[in-house]
């Protein structure tokens, strides 16, 4: 066990990102399990990922802001089209979210098999190591959860609802680079998972404090025991819901 | 509450620390690979503190971020890497995070080992297209006895003039590390003489200083551009080419993947040869060329 690894100028920064993508995506990870579509943020990133593929097969040498408008753009396209899949083919949805995710990620491969570098920046786009976040790095993925939070609970209903792929594109696009792939679902899934059948504004608080939870203790034990945070916090998240769910369980027998 | 948890933990990591502390050490080495780590130990002894950030079961290209990483190169005063873009994927990550002015490019203590050394096949074109390559040459060198010799002497040089109350002790250490790498270059050269010529493939082009040194001859290389996976065409034709012009061994660091090597050694019956691509914990660096070139020896006597 160290101790070094305490610091908050090295924590700090991995626990507010984890406090902003927790802001946007409990919301919407509520909606996610409500509609059964699971699977639905691996697909938008993997999308995500193959946008910037493709540009930069096209020869365009991307860096900085022109990544992420192309992997915004890409993801809003491939939001555009998940929510047409669901207007058309809701029974089949799930399925054809798997194939969506499977056709991205293959695709990725194919168009970098002779490219080392390219893979890298895939690697980049979904593997976001949280870690390495510094404070200046937080303020877009700040303004951007401002943003979606204001569209999601400010916006009259039938347009959120309508705004739902589009924001959770966003969303996701704009977090995974940040704090990787596993983090974003876990983030998404889990608080949804454990607050699943509360009312929804007790819901909600619930899901907050079990992520808030997982992201800390996650963190602190991974500079205690020195692990790959990212990791960690999954495995965090993951145990925090399911005290909580064992706990709500025996409080609700002992009545 | 988070915040005054660390503070007590704080507080309470200093107590231990001031009353466990022996004699403090005068220079905390950050390392990114443990050849540079294992060298700083080698010439700085009991006056250096040195954290390797990876051991020789990992690929130093690309490593995860762990907390103690990022303490460790915030309280360094000297860091020991490769360069030459080996760590282009998480060393600039780090120092930024670490926002420890001592160690940033350009200051006293950012030591490079393969700035001090010339390298092997640096490009003519630096094109995407030819695969992995790095754009400064060739960087892994501590394959290299002579280069490494070279970096010991700036290595303990600097040392020397960000601790130069012990000039003395380090130029001691430096001399008696250079008279012993010396007596076993010789050993290893007159040891190596039955290597000369040898037919070997490579996994990836991370042996080349090696080869040099040696006097290996590559065959071929399963990767058909550095970085990027084999690929059924690219193995096809290995195999005819060394139908023609057979190998004595398949290389490949033991932090490698083998599957690639298997299968082209099933088809070719050249062995397959995992070799510790640096030294293990606890072990010198003398000890650790003595174990790679015993394995090279073993299959090719």
């Amino acid at each position: 066990m160290t101790i070094e690894g305490l610091d908050l100028a090295i924590l700090g920064p991995a626990f507010v990102a984890g406090l902003l993508v927790l802001a946007t995506h409990v919301p919407l990870g509520r909606v996610v399990l409500q509609r059964g579509i699971i699977f639905i943020d691996l697909a938008i990133a993997q999308i995500a990922a193959v946008g910037v593929i493709v540009a930069y097969r096209f020869g365009w040498d991307t860096h900085g802001w022109e990544v992420q408008f192309v992997a915004m753009a890409s993801a809003l396209l491939g939001a555009a089209l998940l929510s047409f899949l669901e207007k058309y083919f809701e029974l089949l949805q799930e399925a054809l979210i798997g194939v969506i995710f499977v056709l991205a990620a293959t695709a990725s491969v194919l168009l970098l098999a002779d490219n080392p570098h390219g893979g890298e920046q895939l690697k980049e786009l979904l593997v976001g190591q949280i870690l390495w976040l510094s404070w200046s790095q937080l303020l877009p993925l700040a303004v951007m959860t401002v943003v979606i939070l204001l569209c999601w609970f400010k916006a009259p209903k039938n347009v959120a609802r309508l705004a739902f792929y589009p924001l959770f594109a966003l969303a996701v696009t704009s977090s995974v680079q940040m704090v990787g792939v596993y983090l974003v679902f876990a983030s998404l899934i889990l608080p949804a998972l454990a607050s699943h059948g509360d009312k929804p504004v007790k819901a909600l608080m619930v899901g907050y404090i079990i992520g808030g939870l997982g992201y800390a203790t996650g963190l602190v034990f991974s500079a205690l025991w020195d692990l790959p945070s990212g990791a960690l916090i999954v495995w965090c998240l993951a145990v925090t819901a399911l005290a909580w769910k064992i706990l709500t369980a025996m409080v609700v027998s002992n009545r | 509450m988070f915040n005054q948890c660390i503070k007590h933990c704080r507080l309470l990591v200093w107590v231990l620390l001031i009353w466990t502390s022996p004699v403090s050490a005068d220079i905390n080495v950050f390392a990114c690979e443990p050849e540079w780590a294992t060298l700083a130990s080698e010439l700085g002894g009991d006056k250096v503190k040195v954290y390797s950030a990876t051991t020789a079961a990992q690929d130093p290209h690309h490593i995860q971020a762990r907390p103690s990483l990022i303490a460790k190169a915030r309280a360094a005063d000297l860091l020991v890497c490769t360069g030459a873009e080996l760590e282009v994927g998480w060393l600039p990550l780090l120092l930024r995070k670490s926002a420890n002015p001592r160690i940033q490019r350009a200051q006293p203590g950012f030591f490079m080992a393969a700035e001090q050394v010339s390298l092997l096949n640096k490009p003519l074109v630096l094109d995407r297209s030819v695969g992995d390559v790095h754009g400064a040459g060739n960087p892994h060198i501590h394959l290299d006895p002579e280069r490494l010799l070279q970096v010991a002497v700036q290595l303990s040089k600097l040392m020397g003039e960000m601790d130069s109350g012990n000039l003395d002790y380090y130029q001691r250490n430096l001399r008696r590390f250079t008279e012993q790498w010396q007596q076993a270059m010789m050993r290893w050269r007159h040891q190596a003489l039955s290597l000369q010529g040898k037919a070997v493939v490579v996994h990836h082009d991370n042996w080349l200083y090696l080869e040099q040194w040696l006097g290996l001859t590559r065959v071929a290389m399963l990767e058909p551009k550095s970085g990027v996976p084999p690929t059924s065409r690219h193995l096809s034709m290995l195999l005819s080419q060394l139908e023609k012009t057979p190998a004595d061994v398949i290389m490949l660091a033991s932090y490698q993947g083998d599957k690639a090597a298997r299968w082209l050694s099933a088809k070719t019956n050249a062995p397959v040869l995992a070799l510790p691509f640096s030294v293990a914990e606890d072990e010198k660096l003398i000890d650790w060329f003595d174990r790679l070139l015993a394995q090279l020896l073993e299959v090719m006597p």
